[in-house]
């Protein structure tokens, strides 16, 4: 068997390769990237050091399409509302031309409802025309087998499944599962690469199991854990994670994962939660197992058009509508992102994983109150915190 | 001769707003689990075409 290489650029370390089946991004060093017949970049100009310097660009780019959505989650972090902005196609297409040019692998659309959108369909179509891979995100409602036989186009579809029966009202406020299940069973009839999204909450966390219970019975791809997010219509809710909540969700996941033979996957907001359990460092650098790498390895379009490090946190930093605007600011912005790790406060400056961990989620840091302050969700910093601070100058930590 | 090398392996696409973040199936088998997927995902790599 030899690997299909669909695509790759030159980055400073050597390159990143696409690799059809299995789908994967591999990145390789210098010589790997001679040997597979690519001529030297400019880009090695410099000394070979891998984590060095942010990426050339972006591999993956969340496309929030719009802020419409009839739904009404509660806990929706985008606000979205049913007459929510929306980035009109021409804009769409044009930020995929250039998102092409500058080397992007791969494109996560979402909103609000995407599929509330006429033109979204018209949008992957242009994604896959100019080589990115659209990835999707929605609620499923309102998907009948016409529209699921159109989401061939796509890559992976998750579909936001926060928990099962009542559990799911529970979450998000409305009564919606059985359309997601059947959303679910109509994707599966048509691809193998559809999972599930479940937002873990303080109030979900209990209702985990059944979810991968439902991914293993639906023959599903991936169960991806999402961890809840103070912002948006969320910030009010006080549903983050109690301590003991974020101790247990990777022991939680693995168990999961052993049970049901099922592939589970934890968002990169809690790669605190996971490195507090002191897994092989070599291994988490290897398989990409990251904390923040908003304005590194991910970027965000909201539907204004601004470019951001992240869609749930981070000033705008260009107008992606505007020609030119993303390369320029890829090269010299994001400096609150990229900042942390040189700069990270204890007690991320003296932890072994800060490197991969880099301080948890901004976005959570940012909802707390400082974006330049560590996770306030991290295990380890609740615990230094509590050593260290006299509790009336501790940060507003999460409630136990 | 030295050979190139394979330094990090994300496999599957991501549809979500966050990170590809941490894959617990491949994370529990652990660092000679991610040398061993190095070298096997180099050797494919440099395969020649199947005539």
């Amino acid at each position: 068997m030899k690997l299909r290489v669909l695509r790759a650029r030159p980055e400073h370390f050597g390159g990143i390769v696409e690799l059809e089946r299995p789908r994967a991004l591999l990145h390789v060093d210098r010589r790997m990237m001679r040997e597979l017949g690519h001529a030297d970049s400019p880009l090695w100009d410099a000394p070979e050091e891998v984590d060095a310097r942010p990426l050339s660009a972006p591999t993956e780019v969340h496309l929030v399409l719009s802020r419409r959505c009839a739904a009404g989650c509660t806990g929706c972090y985008v606000d979205a509302t049913p007459q929510g902005a929306a980035l009109p196609f021409s804009d769409a297409c044009r930020i995929l031309d250039e998102l092409a040019a500058m080397g992007v692998f791969h494109v996560a659309l979402g909103g609000g409802e995407a599929l509330e959108l006429d033109y979204l369909f018209a949008v992957a179509g242009h994604a896959r025309k100019v080589g990115i891979t659209p990835n999707l995100t929605t609620s499923g409602l309102g998907l009948d087998e016409k529209t699921a036989e159109r989401c061939r186009v796509f890559g992976q579809i998750n579909v936001s499944v926060d928990g099962v029966g009542e559990g799911y009202r529970r979450a998000r406020g409305f009564d919606g599962f059985r359309h997601a299940e059947r959303a679910l069973r109509l994707l599966r009839a048509v691809k193998p690469e559809v999972g599930v999204n479940c937002v873990v909450s303080r109030s979900s966390f209990d209702g985990i199991p059944e979810v991968a219970r439902l991914v293993r019975r639906m023959r599903l791809n991936e169960l991806e854990l999402l961890r809840f997010k103070p912002v948006g219509r969320g910030a009010a809710l006080g549903e983050e994670l109690t301590p003991e909540q974020a101790r247990r969700i990777y022991p939680l996941a693995r168990r999961l994962m052993w049970r049901h033979r099922i592939r589970v996957k934890l968002d990169c907001s809690f790669a605190p939660m996971v490195f507090w359990h002191r897994p092989s460092r070599r291994a988490a650098a290897f398989l990409g197992v990251q904390g923040c790498v908003g304005g590194d390895v991910l970027a965000a379009v909201a539907p204004e058009g601004h470019l951001m490090g992240c869609s749930f946190w981070g000033p705008p930093e260009a107008d992606a509508r505007l020609p030119g605007a993303m390369p320029a600011a890829w090269a010299s912005g994001f400096s609150g992102f990229r900042d942390f790790v040189r700069n990270a406060p204890e007690p991320c400056a003296s932890c072994e994983y800060l490197r991969l961990c880099r301080g948890g989620c901004r976005a959570v840091s940012a909802a707390h109150g400082s974006f330049a302050e560590p996770d306030p969700g991290c295990p380890r910093v609740q615990e230094w915190r509590a050593a260290h601070l006299p509790p009336r100058t501790r940060l507003p930590l999460v409630r136990a | 001769m030295i050979r190139g090398r394979v330094l990090r392996a994300t496999f599957g696409c991501n549809p979500n707003s966050s990170s590809l973040g941490v894959d617990v199936t491949f994370l529990l088998f652990g660092a000679a689990f991610a040398s061993a997927l190095a070298l096997v995902l180099g050797a494919l790599l440099r395969r020649p075409k199947a005539p």
